[in-house]
């Protein structure tokens, strides 16, 4: 039904999808499968119009068609339903269904034809609702169901669902993929990008692997197991790209050690001990709570309850800039989002949290300033014009650089790097890898936190792996195998 | 065309204010003269002193229309004090010290509270504006001494002391902006609040300040304007803010936020001060001034939009 020949994208220089031969059917759940940055949303945004190819053709019914903008994929009868989903959470079931498809009648809504209309979608794939509930006050899976009907009642033809059970209990999981497996019986095309091995192979007809942007293979559902998945989204070989590992010193106290850590809704009771010198790999699904646990590590969310000790001191209730002085960095998530001021200066993005070191009495003394910059920049390998120069004008790789300049420039004991890699080239990554190696040799304490399975089997020496806001293993030495941390990220804490 | 758009971005206005400047020297009687230049910057010393605090205040990403309400209430506690104690130093205290107060009242509404700014300070602009009735009894002011006409009136080396005041204010604000570490953390905050609290630095009190030094700016305005027409009265006139916000944005000062400098503020005045002048001494129509004015700023903001639009 839907093809695309030879579709690439790329994001300034990032490859985000390389040269893509796919097809979609009527009446097939077809999967996506790959690690986060392997371009699965990429690809599902190419077909909703949310981007537009770099290049290639996209077809429909064997007729080029061209999706400029979201509302031509409408048109097609292309609909997505969104990891964070796109409802009016004030307006009723009813009018976020029939939005844009309302019945009228001289101009105005007739809201009992509306009805009518919405009550028939919700027969015809049985998936009854109370029209006049409140969206907001509804949990997450009624509210999917909501999204689903709007695509359904707007004909759409191929749904794509992008991680639909990530915030679900494995009850409703289970539930939204019989659903699933009955909108394709209705003769939909669903295409199902999820990071969940096992529904895949439950609910999927068909399988493509994605690996950095391109496709490994297409193939039914059947002749695939966990293993060959798991080997296909990782790629072998993978050793090689990754510097010698230190050696963990031993015995000493930890830098960083986190005790029964719980905010509601989140994560609970964990423990986590980092050591000088030592890179300690916080490994899990997306919305394990990974990130949450490294940002009430570092002050920027409140916790419930637990404690945090930062070199035997108690700093649970300190502010970031206590922290930031105490000796923590972090290498946040999103840089774009949580880092960087793009349309400023090299130089103040590298010193921003470190000012009070190059201020006197009289202002800032730039001299130093930019010197010590000019120095963790140069540490950090950081391509760069001038100084001057703004961030938005550096590739993906060199912005990354600079957050670690920022880090570097403060000497930390600990660096919590959130993701280090994500969107920058093969280059970039192995250099992000030399430094994350060098500062642990320089008795840094390191805690990584990644979605992708072969930096942390490559870069770390032990690993404490969440699933769903709980701790599930702690892995080290001879345990520690790609095989039981994937085994414990999918385990369901 | 970026590259283009970025020149007419950074230099623009003083490129323009330039060409104005020597058109208005060349075809206008009476604009190239020493006389008039004084005039210019003697009108526009208020309006300066509170826009370069207010490029501060936009660039931390919040906008202030309270400026009017502080610019009218604070002369009005300022000459009740010296009315009462015949003192002008305890008068430009007290006044200096209430803009001060309102500033801080701002700041925490928004910076605390995280109410819009624009809606808090049109809210806290109506209860300034009642301190000033409040405080003169809903009458007209006038000094009762010799000292507080001369607050503004004074000439030193050819210019009034109103004048003098508003370059040191607008040398205090560029220093603070461009070599302190306050000045940095309002850049970082404006221009993305979350990265900068992961950085550490404490962004409602960066932003609070930023309410607070504006709001004294604002304080200090209104003294040396009822210095100079001798008299202050009680009004919900809203029109300072305007001039002052005009000639930030004509700068140039990115309503967005992160983005900005005094000087581009100090620019886009003395455009404004040009402009209106030209009219003047042309004994054209104000109305037309009006509608130049007006399309000034749409173009100003245009640019503005489209560059963020463009860097994106």
């Amino acid at each position: 039904m839907l093809t695309l020949s030879g579709v690439s994208k790329h994001f300034g220089g990032v490859q985000a999808l390389i040269d893509i031969d796919i097809a979609f059917e009527a009446g097939r759940v077809h999967a996506l499968v790959g690690e986060n940055g392997a371009g699965k949303s990429t690809l599902g945004k190419l077909i909703l119009g949310i981007h537009r190819p770099s290049a290639g053709k996209v077809r429909l019914d064997g007729h080029e068609v061209a999706i400029h903008q979201p509302a031509d994929a409408l048109g097609l009868g292309l609909v997505g339903i969104a990891q964070e989903l796109s409802l009016m959470p004030r307006s009723s079931v009813l009018d976020n269904i029939a939005l844009g498809r309302e019945v009228t009648r001289h101009g105005l809504v007739d809201r009992t034809a509306t009805l009518k209309a919405v009550t028939g979608v919700m027969e015809r794939f049985d998936m009854r609702l109370d029209p006049h509930a409140i969206v907001g006050t509804l949990p997450v899976a009624e509210r999917q169901k909501v999204e689903i009907l709007r695509a359904l009642s707007r004909d759409a033809r191929l749904i794509i669902f992008d991680e639909p059970t990530a915030r679900l209990a494995t009850y409703q999981a289970k539930q939204l993929l019989t659903l699933i497996r009955s909108l394709a019986a209705a003769g939909k095309a669903v295409i199902y990008v999820s990071h969940f091995l096992e529904e895949i192979l439950e609910v999927a007809d068909t399988i493509t692997i994605l690996r950095n942007g391109r496709l490994i293979r297409t193939g039914p559902a059947a002749a695939e197991t966990r293993e060959t998945l798991v080997a296909g989204v990782t790629g072998q070989n993978y050793q090689s790209q990754f510097p010698k590992r230190s050696v963990p010193p031993g015995g000493s106290a930890p830098v960083l050690r986190v005790r029964d850590l719980s905010s509601k809704g989140l994560f609970e009771g964990v423990d986590l001990n980092v050591h000088a010198g030592e890179i300690v790999g916080l490994a899990g699904l997306v919305g394990a709570g990974r990130s949450e646990v490294a940002h009430a590590i570092y002050g920027a969310a409140p916790v419930d309850s637990g404690t945090i000790e930062f070199d035997g001191k108690a700093l649970t209730r300190r502010s970031i800039r206590q922290r930031i002085d105490a000796g923590m960095a972090i290498i946040p998530e999103s840089r774009r989002d949580q880092a960087l001021f793009l349309a400023r200066p090299i130089l103040e993005n590298v010193s921003l949290p470190h000012l009070k070191r190059f201020s006197n009495w009289l202002g800032l003394r730039k001299r130093a300033e930019k010197q010590a910059v000019t120095a963790s920049c140069a540490d950090t390998s950081v391509k760069y014009t001038a100084l001057g120069d703004h961030v938005d004008t550096l590739s993906g790789g060199n912005q990354q650089k600079i957050l670690f300049a920022r880090a570097a420039l403060g000497r930390p004991r600990l660096l919590i790097a959130d993701e280090p890699t994500r969107g920058v080239d093969v280059g970039a990554k192995r250099s992000i890898y030399e430094m994350i190696v060098r500062l642990a040799e320089q008795g840094e304490a390191i805690l990584l936190i990644s979605s992708e399975i072969e930096e942390i089997m490559g870069l770390c020496h032990r690993v404490v792996v969440l699933s769903r806001g709980r701790v599930a293993a702690q892995l080290s030495g001879q345990d520690l195998t790609e095989q039981a941390v994937m085994q414990a990220a999918f385990s369901g804490g | 065309m970026q590259t283009l758009l970025r020149f007419a971005r950074a230099y623009g206005i003083v490129l323009v204010t330039v060409l104005l400047f020597v058109l208005l020297a060349t075809t206008t009687e009476g604009f190239a003269t020493l006389r008039n230049f004084r005039n210019i910057l003697d009108q526009q010393s208020t309006v300066l002193i509170a826009a370069s605090f207010l490029t501060i205040a936009t660039i931390a990403g919040n906008f202030d229309v309270s400026v009017s309400a502080v610019f009218v209430a604070t002369p009005l506690v300022a000459l009740a004090v010296e009315n009462a104690t015949g003192s002008v130093p305890l008068a430009v205290l007290a006044a200096v010290l209430t803009g001060a107060a309102m500033g801080l009242f701002n700041g925490i509404i928004v910076a605390r509270f995280r109410i819009n700014s624009f809606i808090a300070t049109l809210a806290t602009s109506f209860m300034f504006f009642g301190v000033g009735y409040l405080v003169s009894g809903r009458s007209l002011l006038r000094p009762i001494g010799q000292d507080y006409p001369m607050l503004a009136r004074t000439q030193i080396l050819g210019l009034t002391s109103s004048t003098w005041v508003s370059f040191l204010m607008v040398i205090v604000a560029t220093i603070l902006l461009t070599r302190t570490r306050f000045g940095r953390n309002v850049f970082a905050t404006g221009g993305n609040p979350e990265a900068a609290r992961i950085a550490g630095v404490n962004v409602p009190r960066v932003q609070a300040t930023t309410f607070v030094l504006l709001s004294t700016a604002a304080a200090i305005a209104g003294v040396l304007n009822s210095s100079r027409s001798l008299s202050a009265q009680p009004s919900d006139d809203f029109s300072f803010v305007f001039s002052v916000l005009t000639a930030v944005i004509v700068g140039g000062t990115s309503i967005a936020g992160g983005q900005g400098a005094v000087w581009r503020t100090v620019a886009g005045a003395f455009f404004l001060a040009f402009l209106s002048n030209g009219f003047n001494l042309h004994q054209i129509d104000p109305i037309w001034q009006r509608l130049i004015e007006g399309m000034v700023i749409l173009i100003a903001v245009g640019v503005d939009a489209w560059t963020q639009r463009n860097s994106k």
